[in-house]
Formats: C-alpha cells, structure tokens, sequence
C-alpha cells in the first residue's frame, strides 16, 4: 500500500540518488563532455574534409589550360560565372558553401612552363589540350602529388567542360537552345508514395534531418537507458561493497529502496536527455529549423525510453547485487546489455524496413523491444497493434524485472564471496 | 503495545544458508526498557540472530514478533540497528551521511537536522560534521556510525558490537550514553564479546552456539547456576575442624572456601556463629560470566 511513509522514504532515497549522481564526475562527463567530445570529432572532421575537398577540387591557384587545339575562347570562362544558377534549394546552399570560390581558369602556351607553376603551388592543375582534340577528345590533366586520398580525386573538370561547351557553340547555335546545352536543366524531384500518391520530394537536406533528427532522438534516449541503469548497477554494487546496504536495508525495505533509487537515477537519465537536446538537438532545430520530429515520435520516444529505463533498472538492479565489486556487477550485466544491443547491430535492415518479421519480432521480445521501438520511430510509421504488443510486453516484464530484484536484494544483498549458482538464483526467486 | 509484551520475542526459530543450519530452535524474549545481552563465540549465530530480528533476513520456520506482532515494513522506523560491519557512505560529508540515515527512519528533514546536531555535540564530534567520513578516524567513524543508529530516537537499539575499533575513553562515553537511553525506556539489545561490559550492563543474556541456545536468563541466576559451591568468608575463624568444607584457600577478598558435596552456605554460617568467630562478611561465589563462557564454548 502507499502509505505516506512509503512515499517519504522512497523520496528521501530518489532525492538522493539524484542528487549523487547528477554531481558524479562520470555524470557531468557524459553530459558535457560527451557532446563536446562528438561535436569536437564532427567540427574536426567537417572542417578537415572541407579543406580536403576544396583541396582536392581547386587546389590552392587557378586551373592552366594549355589549348594546343584552338578550341577555347578563353574570355567565355568569365561568363561562366553566371551560368552558375542561384541557389533556391538548401542542398544547393550547402553545395555552394562547400565549392567556396570556383577557380580561374588561365589559358598557357607553354606546357613546360604550366608545369613548373603547377610544382611550385601557383596553380592547382594543369589540363592539355591535345591539337587533334576535335577528333579524339584527348584531354590530359596534371595535378600535384597530395597524398594517396587525394590522388585518388582528379582535378575538377566542370569548368573546363563548360568553356569547352561554351566555346564550341559560340556562334554556331544561339538562344534557348544554346541555354539547354550549357545548362541542360533544373531537376524538380517527386516522390510516390507505395499508394500511388505523387507528391514533392524534399531535397537532400531536408531527407537526411528527416532521419537525423529522430535518429539523435534515438541515440540519447538508447544512451541514457544504458547510462541511468548504469549508474543504478553501480551505485547498488558500491552500497554492497562499502556494506552500506545492511544500514540502509535496516530503515526500508528492498522495495521501497529499489523504486526510490529506480525514481532518482531516472529522473537523472531524464535530465540528462533533456540536457542532450538542449544543447544538441534545440540548437539544431533553431539554425537549420528542418529537423524534423513529430509529437507523436517524440512522445512515444519518451514513452518507450521510461519502459526501457524501468525494465533495464530492474535487471541491472536484480545483477548488480550478485557482484562483490562494482567490477564484478559490471561483468554480469554485461549480459544485458549485450542481449538489447542486438538492434543497434541490425540498425540498417531495422532502419531500411521497419515493419518487417525481424523487427517486429525484436519489438515483441522484451530485451530489444525499447531498443528496437525507438529505432523503428525514426524509420516510419508503425502499426498501433506492434506498440500496444510492445508496450504490454514490456510492462509486465518490468514487473517481473523489479519483483526479481526485490527478491534478489533479500537473499543476495549480504552474500560476501562466492557467487551464487543459476539453481541458487532460481530458488531465490522463487522463495523470498 | 499492551504493557506486558515484550519488545521482542523470537520462538523456536530456524534459520539455514544452503546446507549450514544458522540458527536452531532458538526463543527469547527481550523486555521493554531492558539492556538484553547477546553472547556467543564468532560463528555462533548471533549477526544472524540480530538479522533475523531487523527483518533482513526471514526464519524458514518459528516466529519473531516485534512489539508484539509480526514484523512489519513501519517497525523499520522504530528500531535502530548498528551492524557489526560498518557501512557508511564514505565520500560524502559527515552531516549529510547522518540526516540521510535519519531521514530513512521516517524522521522529516528540519528534524534530522536538529537531531543530527544534538547528536553530533552530545558525542563531542561536531567539529567533523562538514568533512568526509573517509577522512576520520576508524573510532570516529564508529561514533557516526553510532549516532546514525540512535538520532531518530527509535525504541528498540540493536547494538551488534558497538564498542569494537573505540579507546577506553570513547568506549566509557558510549556506555553511559546506552546506560542513560535504558534509563529512557529503551530496550537494547546488545551483542558483545566484552563479558565485563555485558556484567556491568545486562541483567538479562542469551549465549548461542553452532546456532543453538545454551544459556538464557537472568545474568545473576545464570551465574550462581554456574558457581561451584563455594563462599568467600573474611573471619578470623580457624577452618579446620569445620565438617562442611571440602577446600579452603586464601586470596586477597578473604579465604574462599569449597564446600562438600551436601553442605550448604547456611550451614556454614550457622557453624561460623556457633563458633564465634567475627564474621567481617561472608558472600556465595559467582563465577565470572567470561569463565561460564569459555568453559561452555569449550565444553560443546
């Protein structure tokens, strides 16, 4: 019954769970530092795979054109500027920050003379232009020695292609047609949907913070299931390592302890979320406010992020109680941990078919279900019967997950030595 | 609580771990107000007794009744249990440690305060409420442990070797403080191997061994039950011709004299007055409860 002494302890215990766990070094870590620690990879990356695009695209000068043929008409390449259409598309924006400022590209008559500039790092590529072009189309391209990935990269060719373009129609064919040839068109890309609906496909960007968003959605709240009942392992370990757990077990009951700790480290695993998202996730939204999370998503998210919090608890509690060191807990729960990661090493069959056999199935089963709910969220709609099959599954084995702690804390919490057998752990939960 | 109830009463209660029979048939009962003494050699059963008694433990068969009835989850509040091993949250601050337990006995907060300091000031440790338990001393930290028991003012105190790791003097302070709470009306049930503080302090003890009974009662009947027949007599009486003593050796109280089989005390100072001699005091021996300890312990 909840009587209000109940209720007292049980805040008492969950106020100071929360409390230690939220000024632990490891904790302050994870929130801070974890966000930093990928935002430090992915700003590093980012910059450092624009400085090698560019790098690899333009070099550090212009482009030589050594134009044995006399096919180009080297003062069109200016206007080649405005053949560049203006952005309209967010990917275009993108695509335009990333090709920064295009490269001149500079007529020589001298190959020799083109390459020396090109080796002491005047231009970033030589193209020659063999005189029997017009029947070949022999082109040869020299670029500097970079480094095995950007050699792997030729030198950027549109330019050329587009003054070679110009050039030969200058003259020749004018008007409409001579705008379709130098730029064939503007792509508008639609979408049908599996009933036949026709509808405007969104541009790259949009589709991959279509995905991005739930899918960080995903990632914290999988991240803080594992971290809050880790903390739950961890502190129930240290408390029978330090021998607090005879004290404590004197004043309340290993119920009233194990929702208290369970109320308190979850409150914790939520704060941690919602500290993700405000630095993660709510920026993100106000600077590109195309991620894109529904209600819907997020509430079933959070739902599906308690229930697996509540059912990773009761078994991480029910293990860490096994363990003469917080050590040794970890270990045994390792088995869990393993068992709900199952879905993460399927993300992409999950991710790519969300309502297919395999995961469905893995919703059904109560160790992948939150795991492979929340993954199956970002991936599309799902049928209501697969959420209400889930959510029923994982209620009762929450259930049965904290009932078998509480009974495991009895006969477990002052065992010192030789670990229990899986016969001793059965009789355990069966008696108590 | 009717006032006749004894604050604990244990009957016939068995207790095993795997194939180790822990506790055996054992009952008792531990009055109101009462200092009860637990003895037993290590191994003997006593933690599981005490356990068995805060419900951590449960008996596989007996009953253990806490103010008269069944162990219930809101007794937890009105019992102190003071473990053998010790555990506290070593990395956190003294005061906070101690309000933490309090406030787990039921007691709100302001009050686990000012019962935390009352507490902290009566055992002279004030002075270490803001620092970390692991920074204190073995005895201190004891000390903590101690008023972490006994702040939320519960009524009944389990005291599971409370003066092991303490000084002379600590060891001095906390005896007077557990004499003065029975003063108070609470029962205490203390488990020990220092037999002098259990003769000083317990009227009453129980002795287990191989979790088994084998000594309950009143301290001073058990005694006298365990004392050979013999007196000690201060007297300038001349002993030989007395048809009652079987042995008679001096030491620094008088001559302590062993009487024969079928020979009473009486008979002995009916015989000292006949002969009139000064009798300065005349007293029944009382084995040490530390010898009835051995000699069990030995004996089974």
């Amino acid at each position: 019954m909840l009587n209000e002494a109940f209720m007292n302890k049980i805040w008492v215990i969950a106020k100071r769970e929360f409390l230690v766990t939220v000024t632990r070094k490891g904790y302050i870590f994870a929130v801070v530092g974890m966000p930093l620690l990928f935002g430090g990879i992915f700003g590093i990356s980012f910059l450092t795979s624009g400085t090698l695009e560019q790098s690899i695209k333009s070099g550090s000068g212009p482009i030589a054109v050594v134009d044995r043929s006399h096919t180009l008409d080297f003062e069109l390449a200016v206007d080649q500027e405005l053949v560049q259409e203006s952005p309209t598309t967010s990917t275009e924006v993108l695509q335009k920050a990333a090709s920064a400022k295009p490269k001149r590209l500079v007529s020589y008559t001298d190959l020799t003379q083109a390459i020396q500039d090109l080796k002491n790092g005047k231009l970033s590529a030589v193209y020659l232009i063999e005189s029997d072009y017009m029947s070949t189309g022999k082109i040869i391209a020299y670029s500097p020695e970079r480094g095995v990935f950007s050699d792997l990269a030729p030198p950027d060719r549109s330019r050329l292609y587009d003054l070679i373009r110009a050039s030969l129609v200058k003259g020749r064919i004018d008007g409409e047609t001579r705008e379709r040839i130098l730029a064939p068109g503007k792509l508008k890309q639609m979408k049908v949907s599996k009933q036949g609906e026709v509808e405007n496909a969104s541009d790259a960007f949009q589709k991959a913070a279509r995905f991005f968003g739930p899918f960080s959605m995903f990632l914290l709240l999988t991240m803080s299931i594992f971290f809050s009942s880790g903390y739950l392992l961890q502190g129930i370990a240290e408390e029978k390592q330090n021998r607090v757990i005879e004290v404590i077990w004197a004043s309340v009951d290993p119920m009233e302890l194990l929702t208290g700790k369970i109320m308190g480290l979850g409150a914790a695993g939520l704060l941690q979320v919602a500290l993700y998202a405000g630095m993660l996730l709510l920026p993100a939204v106000t600077v590109f406010a195309l991620f894109q999370v529904s209600v819907a998503g997020l509430v079933l998210s959070l739902a599906y992020f308690i229930l697996g919090y509540l059912l990773f608890a009761g078994l991480m509690a029910g293990t860490g109680i096994l363990g003469n060191s917080p050590q040794e807990s970890g270990q045994l729960s390792a088995f869990w941990t393993l068992l709900s990661m199952v879905p993460m090493f399927l993300l992409a069959p999950i991710s790519d078919a969300p309502n297919s056999w395999l995961a469905r199935g893995l919703s059904w089963f109560p160790l992948t279900a939150p795991v492979t709910m929340l993954l199956r969220i970002t991936s599309g709609q799902i049928p209501w019967v697969d959420v209400g099959i889930s959510v029923v599954v994982l209620v009762v084995s929450i259930y049965l997950a904290v009932r078998g702690a509480a009974k495991m804390f009895r006969a477990g919490a002052l065992m010192y030595g030789k670990r229990p057998g899986i016969g001793e752990i059965l009789r355990w939960l069966k008696e108590a | 609580m009717p006032q006749s109830s004894p604050a604990i009463a244990l009957h016939s209660v068995r207790k095993t771990f795997r194939t180790v029979v822990a506790v055996e048939n054992t009952s008792f009962e531990v009055q109101p107000g009462e200092i009860f003494g637990l003895l037993g050699p290590n191994g003997a059963g006593k933690t599981t007794l005490l356990r068995l008694i805060m419900d951590i433990f449960r008996p596989d068969s007996g009953s253990i009744r806490i103010f008269g009835h069944h162990f219930l989850t809101e007794d937890k509040g009105r019992i102190g249990y003071l473990p053998e091993e010790r555990g506290l949250y070593t990395k956190q601050k003294v005061q906070a440690v101690i309000e933490y337990l309090v406030q787990l006995k039921g007691v709100r907060q302001p009050q686990a305060r000012i019962k935390t300091l009352d507490w902290l000031k009566r055992l002279d440790m004030v002075d270490v409420k803001d620092r970390r338990i692991q920074e204190l001393s073995k005895g201190n930290q004891q000390k903590i442990q101690f008023i972490a028991t006994v702040a939320a003012d519960p009524e009944i105190l389990v005291l599971d070797e409370p003066f092991s790791g303490l000084d002379p003097v600590n060891a001095r302070a906390l005896i007077l403080v557990i004499q003065e709470l029975a003063n108070n009306g609470k029962t205490i049930v203390l488990s020990t191997h220092q037999m002098n503080l259990v003769e000083s302090l317990c009227r009453r003890v129980f002795m287990i061994h191989h979790g088994r009974q084998v000594l309950y009662g009143d301290l001073e009947e058990i005694r006298k039950a365990h004392s050979e027949k013999a007196v000690v007599v201060r007297s300038n009486a001349v002993y030989v011709d007395c048809p009652y003593i079987a042995h008679a050796t001096a030491n620094g109280r008088g001559v302590q004299i062993l009487l024969k089989e079928n020979s009473e005390p009486r008979q002995l100072l009916t015989w000292l007055v006949e002969v009139g001699a000064d009798v300065q005091s005349f007293e029944c021996a009382k084995t040490p409860l530390e010898e009835i300890f051995i000699k069990l312990v030995q004996r089974k």
